[in-house]
């Protein structure tokens, strides 16, 4: 884990640059909202997220963050099958300003296209170079 | 289809307006423009990067990229929106590069904001003398301050001037305040609440003329002394703070009518005379809440409050703004001062008849360590027995008590009420006999 700036980035995840991670295990996906997506939207109070079974498209919005202030879609960092949804979100969503990365997954996947759609994705130090940027432009 | 949004200006007012439209319309395509090139910052923190407090400009941007990003808010900054076409819903824009574009819009929200304005005073064209309005204003008196500016000359002892002379002393130099009005914090304070805070900046070391106009600003090739109530005053730095004014070229050349404070007119969904265009922040009116009449109170709350609410009505939903008590607070080396509703001196202006309580007090129990003074000034309204206006000045604990009054004024409450309520006491943070009650039971007294 480091800390750029205010902003969390572990290692071992995939990011986007639509704010999400994803974490790999086999075929097996966990999709989340970064610390840097959370801290802009602070304190979250609505989460929509669509049911099993539903397919997700790398890059397209698969359902919606609303905070006080702000509304966001939540945008697909790979391709694939729903598996799982996290009912602890959509019942306690403070859990994704809590713990973004651990407790606050949001979707667990079954990818796709997931040797090819990698490529889209940013690893752990292309992550925190991008975090650095976005920091500096504040 | 695809409702269109534009929003000119991306500050406080219309970053805001932009979150509440999408908030309400989730498909609908939003475009904010800027001609500044930083968007989403605090105006109101400037003076305290020149004192400073904040160390960097850029740590005053309160929305990152990402904010508008991910609420997929369409930012052009450094673009200047030039006309308005209410016949054809289009607003046209200049972009940095300078070419020209027509963006046709559903709803129109203008937040341009206000700019400082100097009097017609003798010299005023020459070079050398600095506002605070925007980031850019700011670097340019931070540089003065970096390349060995002594002294200032601040013109206007209003909230912004006040803030930036205490800055600029707080870099060690050496400033003069001047003010054509009797009093300092004219809006915001009565001539005796403001004396306590004069007496404080005096004791501090600003040297504050009242009752003093600038006459004439002197200087060759730029600006090196104003005059000032006869008096010859030179300094390395001059910034007006004489006031702003609401920026309505735009919606003037539109065809958009403006109220009587010269600010664009608007209803109570911050939508101005013509259809589905709005008008919020520093360059709209809007009705006080005691007087009825409209003012343009050019305060940060006041901004994002009225961008809400016209954000929501341009993404089709429905929101009023339930008017302006212009409550306010600054701090100025260690006393803070604040004030909401009606002064007695703009009670009296308004015609408006009250009886007033004062009452000075301690910020914690009198024994206890660290209390500080506070005073309170209460004014009532003599008929309906209304709170009208408060006005805190004291060394801590300002904010939350304007912020009451506020809530009471904004439900009627009375001063007969106000001498009853429940409120809490401990010793180490405040007196048995909370003084905003006691200020109650003296205007009850008066009143009998």
């Amino acid at each position: 884990m480091v800390k750029v700036g205010a902003y969390e980035v572990p290692e071992g995840l995939y990011y986007s640059k639509d704010f999400e991670w994803i974490k790999i295990e086999g075929e097996k996906v966990h999709m989340g909202i970064t610390d840097y997506a959370q801290k802009s939207l602070r304190e979250i109070v609505y989460a929509e997220l669509p049911s099993v079974g539903t397919v997700v498209k790398q890059g397209e919005p698969y359902g919606t963050l609303e905070s006080v202030k702000a509304v966001s879609d939540l945008v697909a960092a790979v391709s694939g099958t729903i598996e799982e949804v996290n009912d602890e979100v959509q019942s306690k969503p403070e859990t994704l300003n809590e713990d973004p990365y651990v407790k606050g997954w949001l979707i667990v996947v079954k990818a796709s296209n997931l040797e090819a759609e990698l490529a889209n994705l940013m690893d752990f130090n292309k992550a925190v170079e991008w975090h650095k940027a976005q920091a500096q432009s504040k | 289809m695809t409702r269109r949004i534009i929003v000119i200006g991306a500050n406080a007012a219309g970053v805001e307006a932009a979150s509440a439209a999408r908030k309400k319309d989730r498909t609908a395509e939003i475009t904010l423009i800027t001609q500044e090139k930083n968007a989403g910052y605090s105006r109101c923190g400037l003076p305290f990067v020149i004192g400073g407090q904040i160390q960097s400009f850029h740590d005053l941007i309160v929305y990152p990229p990402a904010y508008f990003q991910m609420l997929k808010l369409n930012l052009r900054n450094e673009t200047k929106a030039t006309a308005i076409n209410t016949k054809e819903k289009t607003v046209t824009v200049v972009d940095k590069a300078g070419a020209t574009e027509v963006l046709p819009y559903d709803s129109l929200v203008i937040a341009t904001g206000a700019d400082s304005f100097i009097p017609p005073i003798k010299g005023r064209e020459k070079p050398g003398i600095l506002s605070l309005r925007g980031i850019e204003d700011g670097e340019k008196i931070d540089a003065e301050v970096k390349a060995g500016a002594k002294s200032a000359v601040i013109m206007g002892a209003g909230l912004i001037g006040l803030e930036v002379g205490v800055g600029l002393m707080e870099k060690g130099l050496k400033v003069t305040v001047v003010e054509m009005l009797p009093q300092i914090l004219p809006q915001l304070l009565d001539a005796d609440m403001a004396k306590l805070v004069q007496e404080h900046l005096e004791e501090k070391g600003m040297r504050i003329l009242i009752s003093k106009g600038v006459e004439e600003f002197l200087g060759e090739d730029k600006v090196t002394a104003v005059m000032a109530g006869g008096e010859k005053i030179e300094a390395d730095i001059f910034v007006s703070a004489f006031g702003v004014r609401a920026n309505t070229k735009l919606a003037v050349d539109a065809g958009i009518p403006l109220g009587e404070t010269r600010a664009i007119k608007t209803n109570s969904r911050m939508e101005t005379d013509v259809r589905d265009v709005y008008a919020v922040g520093d360059c709209a009116e809007a009705p006080n809440i005691i007087t009825h009449r409209p003012m343009c109170a050019q305060l940060g709350t006041i901004a994002v409050r009225q961008g809400k609410v016209a954000g929501t009505n341009a993404g089709g939903d429905y929101s009023q703004f339930t008017g302006i008590l212009a409550s306010a607070v600054t701090r100025l080396f260690e006393i803070e001062a604040g004030n909401t509703g009606l002064t007695e001196t703009a009670a009296a202006r308004n015609r408006i008849e009250v009886v007033t309580g004062a009452i000075t007090s301690k910020t914690k129990a009198d024994y206890f360590p660290g209390a500080k003074p506070i005073k309170i000034k209460l004014v009532v309204e003599k008929e309906s027995q209304r709170i009208v206006g408060g006005q805190v000045i004291g060394g801590e604990e300002v904010t939350q008590r304007i912020n009451c009054l506020s809530f009471a004024i904004q439900k009627g409450m009375t001063a007969r009420e106000l001498a009853k309520a429940d409120t809490a006491y401990a010793p180490p943070l405040c007196e048995t006999w909370e003084p905003m009650v006691l200020a109650a039971e003296m205007v009850l007294m008066k009143l009998r």
